[in-house]
């Protein structure tokens, strides 16, 4: 098992100091090379649940844990792109993803074609040398996850990472990730709340419930990828998923 | 305006140009390029315009009026003609350089303690805590305020000038730079430590560069202050420096060597900015700073 959340509760102070679960009792397991969406309405305790695993936040009660041992801070075999305003403003696209190798103190021409490298799979390689306020919402997403990329980590954790950009961009963005977690074979767990996104994307649909965060089911979605959006297996997929986070017809995996 | 719809009716009238698109465009192009440049030269033409209408008033009214006394108020020409003996004699370049040495050295000072102090107090939680009440305290006191206290502790040579200076110009960039540092997205030292940044490279690589536009409002601020902490200790005390120049013309009744020094201090002060914000650009192309 690459993760595992084990009896995972999440519990901040409100405001006037009372208890708010983001997560109650939450188990999961995530098996190596899957690509898992996570998605629920807002307060279920999704961003919360890949912040453990990030290890931004240590759990109030149970453990998470990454290849058997347990998460105790955010490292380089975890990578993470945000849903947004997470490039370094001060740094080109270029420098942003050295950034990951060079705290691993690659030598600088290493580094650089590294980057450049990575650039190029997510077919960014001419705005090598702009910076972040230069580039589009989609152009520093695809950025974003060249810098999370180059360090190789085993899962990539995305929260909610396409939700800021247009619709045609965000077609093309899900379709170049998909097409590198192919090539790469990284493990995918990806937050979001549209139901169409994880109909397209996932292997595996976790839907979670909130007050307190839950998880409500876990649906395998056994279509193989690219999945075509007019067609009616993927009418069926979406149905699934919408029905499971209605509360209705939601089939609950072992 | 006008130029460019003139030109574009000039285009449409002639269809039998080789290649319209492209001629268009060159067209367009030009006219841009002209309406900017008589911009910008219609801008420079009336800044030049302000300073001689000024010249010129101050040059007459002092001699025709009879409410102003030439002595009180000498005109510019008096005013140069004590300059350039002053200047060809080296003085006032001494007393220009012997200034900037001390302004530099107190914010330069000032700079590195106010830096430091600002990312330690906004990242260690106790340090803060323990040492608020005193710098919030301390900084409430105007440096002037301080000055017959640092010439009785440090006499009136050099070292009382930068301590004043740095005095002055530490609290500005401490509390940007504590602002800055403590504000700092913390997506952004998510990303740096998931990808494996250590403190210290999160500090120089991610901390200070996403601080930057705080600490750069720091510098302007302390920059001006330092300016302002000098003269006033060059004036209550000194025996050399632009501001020192001034008081003595004070004492020998020289208003024109006064306005000298006036003249030199607004130079200094406008010169020090522009620099700062052409260093700025250069230094951070990614930030835009603003005039």
């Amino acid at each position: 098992m690459l993760i595992a959340a084990e009896r995972v509760s999440q519990v901040y102070a409100a405001r006037d100091g009372t208890p708010n679960w983001a997560l109650r009792d939450v188990s999961l397991q995530i098996r190596r090379g899957e690509f898992v969406c996570l998605i629920g309405p807002s307060g279920c305790g999704k961003t919360t649940l890949l912040h453990l695993i990030a290890g931004f936040v240590t759990p109030t009660a149970g453990t998470v844990s990454f290849a058997g041992a347990p998460i105790t801070g955010p490292g380089p075999e975890r990578g993470v792109v945000f849903q947004e305003y997470a490039l370094f403003a001060w740094m080109t696209a270029r420098q942003n993803v050295e950034f990951g190798l060079r705290t691993r103190g690659v030598p600088r021409a290493e580094r650089r074609r590294q980057a450049l490298r990575a650039l190029e799979r997510v077919g960014l390689q001419h705005a090598a040398d702009r910076y972040p306020h230069e580039l589009s919402g989609g152009m520093r997403q695809r950025v974003a996850v060249a810098r999370a990329l180059v360090v190789e980590p085993e899962v990539l954790l995305m929260d909610e990472p396409f939700a800021a950009v247009d619709a045609m961009t965000r077609q093309t963005l899900q379709e170049d990730l998909l097409r590198l977690w192919e090539e790469t074979g990284v493990s995918v767990v990806f937050v979001t709340h549209n139901v169409d996104e994880a109909a397209f994307l996932a292997q595996r649909v976790v839907v979670m419930g909130a007050h307190p965060g839950t998880i409500r089911a876990d649906l395998t979605l056994d279509a193989p990828h690219p999945r075509e959006r007019g067609s009616a297996r993927f009418a069926e997929l979406y149905a699934e998923i919408a029905g499971a986070l209605a509360g209705h017809h939601g089939r609950k995996a072992a | 305006m006008s130029i460019a719809s003139s030109e574009t009716t000039d285009q449409r009238t002639s269809r039998n140009a080789p290649a319209p698109a492209d001629s268009f465009e060159t067209t367009f192009k030009a006219a841009h390029r002209r309406r900017l440049r008589q911009a910008t030269l219609w801008r420079a033409a009336l800044n030049v315009a302000g300073l001689a209408l000024f010249v010129i008033a101050w040059e007459l009214i002092p001699r025709y009026s009879t409410w102003i006394n030439e002595v009180l108020f000498p005109p510019p020409s008096q005013v140069f003609a004590t300059f350039v003996p002053l200047l060809f004699s080296g003085q006032i370049l001494d007393n220009i350089r012997v200034s900037l040495v001390r302004a530099a050295s107190g914010f330069g000072l000032a700079l590195g303690l106010g830096i430091g102090a600002g990312v330690l107090t906004a990242r260690l939680a106790w340090l803060q805590y323990l040492l608020e009440p005193l710098l919030h305290g301390f900084r409430s006191i105007p440096a002037i305020a301080l000055i017959p206290l640092c010439i009785l502790w440090f006499g009136i040579g050099e070292v009382s000038k930068t301590a004043l200076i740095a005095w002055g110009a530490f609290f500005p960039l401490w509390i940007t730079t504590f602002i800055g540092v403590r504000d700092v997205n913390p997506i952004y030292l998510r990303s740096a430590a998931c990808l494996g940044a250590g403190r210290l490279t999160t500090l120089f690589l991610v901390v200070l560069p996403a601080a930057l536009p705080f600490i750069l409002t720091g510098i302007r601020q302390a920059l001006s202050v330092s300016l302002v902490v000098l003269v006033a200790a060059e004036m209550s005390g000194a025996s050399s420096g632009i501001a020192h120049m001034m008081s003595e013309g004070h004492q020998l009744f020289r208003v024109d060597i006064m306005f000298i020094g006036l003249a030199v201090l607004g130079a200094v002060g406008f010169l020090v900015d522009r620099a700062f914000v052409a260093i700025a650009r250069r230094l951070f192309p990614w930030y835009q700073i603003t005039s």
